[in-house]
């Protein structure tokens, strides 16, 4: 058995796909590890990450699943779970093997790897869509829009089309807080990511004078809308999950 | 125009509370149907499915700025707390007012857009216009290019409804009630007629302006994400049967994208009105939803699932339980071959697991145990389906004995103690039963998987 042991990113992932179609391997006997987790009677190759090798994996990725399955699978890839990097693996491998067209790459889901790969895609997905709903952004003294997360999985690089889609014209930056990542928007250009500690921003975080005075408005909006009638906080809870509620505008008091 | 009397200069928090909570019971605000991109200029874009923002303490989504531009009204509905005769205090906002909350609270990401109704000021076209500038204005000076939803003044001048189409997402027009009947009791100034023209009127343009969108690529869009209306449920005598068959026309005759319910709530106190100890219909509210998107989605016709002698909803079942339990004739259904149609028929089966049944089956023969990660509810679908031609578990294939499984474990409703199973409710009971409506419901229904 062969064990590619990479580094949790995409980077590392496809590079190791790469290498066991180009070095031949007999997939059903290889798999990919993130962990150091040993294995016995199991030939280690450790994964330095390719650029060019990731490149050419996503495009044929790409090419062959389509759009929509091969954000699936760099969604997989931006789980928590440990077993994504396998599980997307032989989701590949699956989908080459009974060449699967576009869109068609989940169809099997009566096999178990493949289902993985989905859920975990899937469970990516709803955390995506949870934060593109409930991200609160805050404007700073200097006219910068800046927004907390505490995501479960790492999902910032997919927040970040979205909103600078629709607010083109803005400096805004959203911040992974447990994982140290910035993802800066300069207004009109494109953004980037950047891994380190607030310091090396140099950011002061004071508010601007208006963003008070926005955020109560808001507040009061959020009390007044309710229909005191209908109350009921555990379809509430159901909807908007407590643990997005500590970065949120309208479930925080004055400051 | 002439620009206003009293009310314009309270304090913006005041007004926003004023015209929030005047605007909360209009439930057709969702921010779908339409897809727009950024134009790397303007603020804002629009995605398809919408995008709720915030949920309140009622459990209901916060999607857009839903908002009155005033709550002055010289009509006198008997339902409204906003009624000329009804002492409250009233606010009017600015045009520029609405702008800078709507622009303000989008870039934080408070909402999609705006949603924008009126109570009636001097005139319907009065009111109509002063919608209409504040949308231009909106869009033009404030270059707002996410989604905006506004309410169509029946009586209003067509020509101030047309250019005001050009501009705004979804356009909607409130039914009220549900028969020409219930408008003549509660709302005296409003007439059936009134309100079925613009929505006739809307209707035509939208599809003419498809055909220009054919035609010339760049042509401006009308009302692109489809027009809306919402009933009050609750407030008048009418049965669940005539309700959901007036919807079933509205998509069919009006090409309406959305029907909203809404469980009447008793905020006038008005004598005519029916007092609801138990609080609003929710549960009916809700079993009408669920019957909607069974119209919508799944090929049900209204006569399927109600008729004039069953002319109200299960209490115990979801409609599409208790159209199943009522055609067993037509089950077990094998999962390995029925056509999608019929899929979708089953309890338990969504549209999505269906889609996913019929793409899964091509690679292999499924069991019990793939239905599962196929997104289906086996707990409600067992009874009715097949997997290589065997049930999950040795089922009869009975009414009662279904109906008695089924509501068992849902436990979704606590009645009385009087162990009804098929009592049919009585119109304004429905309130009785506390909270019957789980999250689960609720979210399956919104995903519309019922
Ligand atoms: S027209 Fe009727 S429903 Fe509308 S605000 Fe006036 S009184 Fe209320």
């Amino acid at each position: 058995m062969t064990v590619y042991r990479c580094e949790d990113s995409l980077e590392s992932v496809f590079t190791a796909i790469y290498l066991a179609y180009e070095e031949k391997r007999d997939h059903m006997d290889t798999c990919i590890s993130l962990t150091k987790d040993p294995i016995l009677f199991a030939e280690d190759v450790y994964v330095m990450p390719d650029q060019e090798k990731m490149n050419k994996v996503m495009r044929s990725l790409y090419r062959i699943f389509g759009e929509k399955d091969y954000m699936s699978l760099c969604m997989a890839l931006a789980s928590q779970d440990m077993g994504k990097a396998q599980a997307v693996y032989r989701t590949v491998v699956n989908g080459l093997s009974a060449r699967c067209e576009a869109g068609h790459l989940f169809d099997n889901l009566s096999n178990d790897e493949v289902h993985r790969a989905f859920a975990l895609a899937r469970g990516v997905g709803r955390e995506i869509g949870h934060l593109r709903e409930f991200i609160r952004f805050e404007e700073l003294k200097n006219g910068l829009l800046c927004a907390k997360i505490n995501p479960k999985n790492n999902v910032i690089g997919f927040l970040m089309p979205h909103f600078s889609d629709r607010l083109p014209q803005e400096n805004f930056m959203i911040c992974d807080e447990q994982r140290g990542i910035f993802a800066i928007h300069p207004a009109g250009q494109q953004w980037y990511l950047f891994y380190g500690g607030e310091q090396e921003l140099e950011l002061s975080f004071a508010l601007s004078a208006e963003e008070q005075e926005y955020q109560e408005l808001f507040r009061y909006f959020c009390h007044k809308i309710a229909i005191e009638e209908r109350k009921n906080l555990k379809l509430q809870q159901g909807m908007l999950p407590l643990r997005y509620r500590k970065n949120m505008t309208e479930f925080l008091h004055n400051k | 125009m002439e620009y206003l009397n009293v009310g314009q200069d309270l304090p913006l928090m005041e007004k926003l509370g004023i015209l929030a909570n005047s605007a909360k019971y209009d439930v057709a605000c969702t921010s779908s149907g339409v897809n727009r991109k950024g134009n790397g200029v303007d603020m804002g874009n629009c995605v398809a499915a919408g995008i709720c923002h915030s949920f309140s303490s009622d459990g209901r989504c916060i999607s857009l700025l839903k908002i009155l531009l005033t709550n002055e009204c010289i009509y006198d509905c008997k339902y409204c707390l906003n009624r000329c005769s009804n002492d409250v205090p009233r606010a009017t906002f600015t045009p520029d007012e609405i702008c800078r909350l709507t622009v303000e609270f989008y870039r934080r990401n408070y909402i999609e857009g705006l949603f924008l109704s009126s109570g009636i000021l001097n005139s319907p076209s009065f009111t109509m216009e002063l919608i209409y500038r504040t949308i231009l204005l909106l869009r033009r000076k404030y270059r707002f290019n996410g989604y905006v939803h506004v309410k169509a003044i029946p009586g209003a001048d067509p020509e101030l409804i047309y250019r005001t189409g050009f501009l705004v997402d979804r356009m909607s027009i409130n039914l009220e009630l549900p028969t020409a009947e219930g408008l003549r009791t509660l709302a005296p100034n409003k007439h059936r007629k009134n309100i079925l023209t613009p929505m006739r009127q809307i209707q035509n343009t939208i599809t003419e302006n498809k055909n220009d969108l054919v035609l010339y690529r760049n042509a401006p869009a009308f009302v692109g994400g489809g027009q809306a209306t919402q009933m009050i449920i609750g407030a008048t005598p009418e049965n669940d049967y005539q309700i959901l068959s007036v919807a079933e026309n509205l998509y069919q005759k009006f090409d309406l994208k959305r029907v909203f319910y809404s469980a009447f709530v008793n905020v006038t106190g008005d004598k005519q009105l029916p007092a609801l100890p138990g609080g609003p219909p929710l549960l009916r509210e809700h079993r009408l939803y669920q019957a909607d998107w069974l119209l919508r989605f799944y090929g049900f016709r209204a006569e399927e699932l109600l008729d004039e002698k069953r002319p109200f909803f299960n209490v115990l079942l979801d409609p599409k339980e208790d159209w199943a339990v009522r055609h067993l004739d037509q089950f077990p259904v094998e999962i390995n071959r029925a056509p999608r149609e019929l899929l979708l028929r089953v309890p338990g089966v969504g549209v999505k697991s269906a889609n996913r049944i019929v793409a899964a089956r091509r690679n292999a023969n499924l069991t019990f145990v793939d239905l599962k990660k196929l997104g289906v509810v086996l707990k409600r679908a067992l009874y009715f389906i097949t997997c290589s031609g065997r049930m999950m578990y040795p089922v009869k294939l009975e009414e009662d004995y279904i109906v008695r499984n089924l509501t068992e474990e849902q436990e979704r409703i606590r009645f009385g103690n009087d162990g009804m199973s098929y009592r049919q409710m009585s119109l304004f009971d429905v309130g009785s039963f506390d909270q019957p409506v789980t999250v689960t419901d609720k979210i399956q229904a919104a995903a519309g998987q019922l």
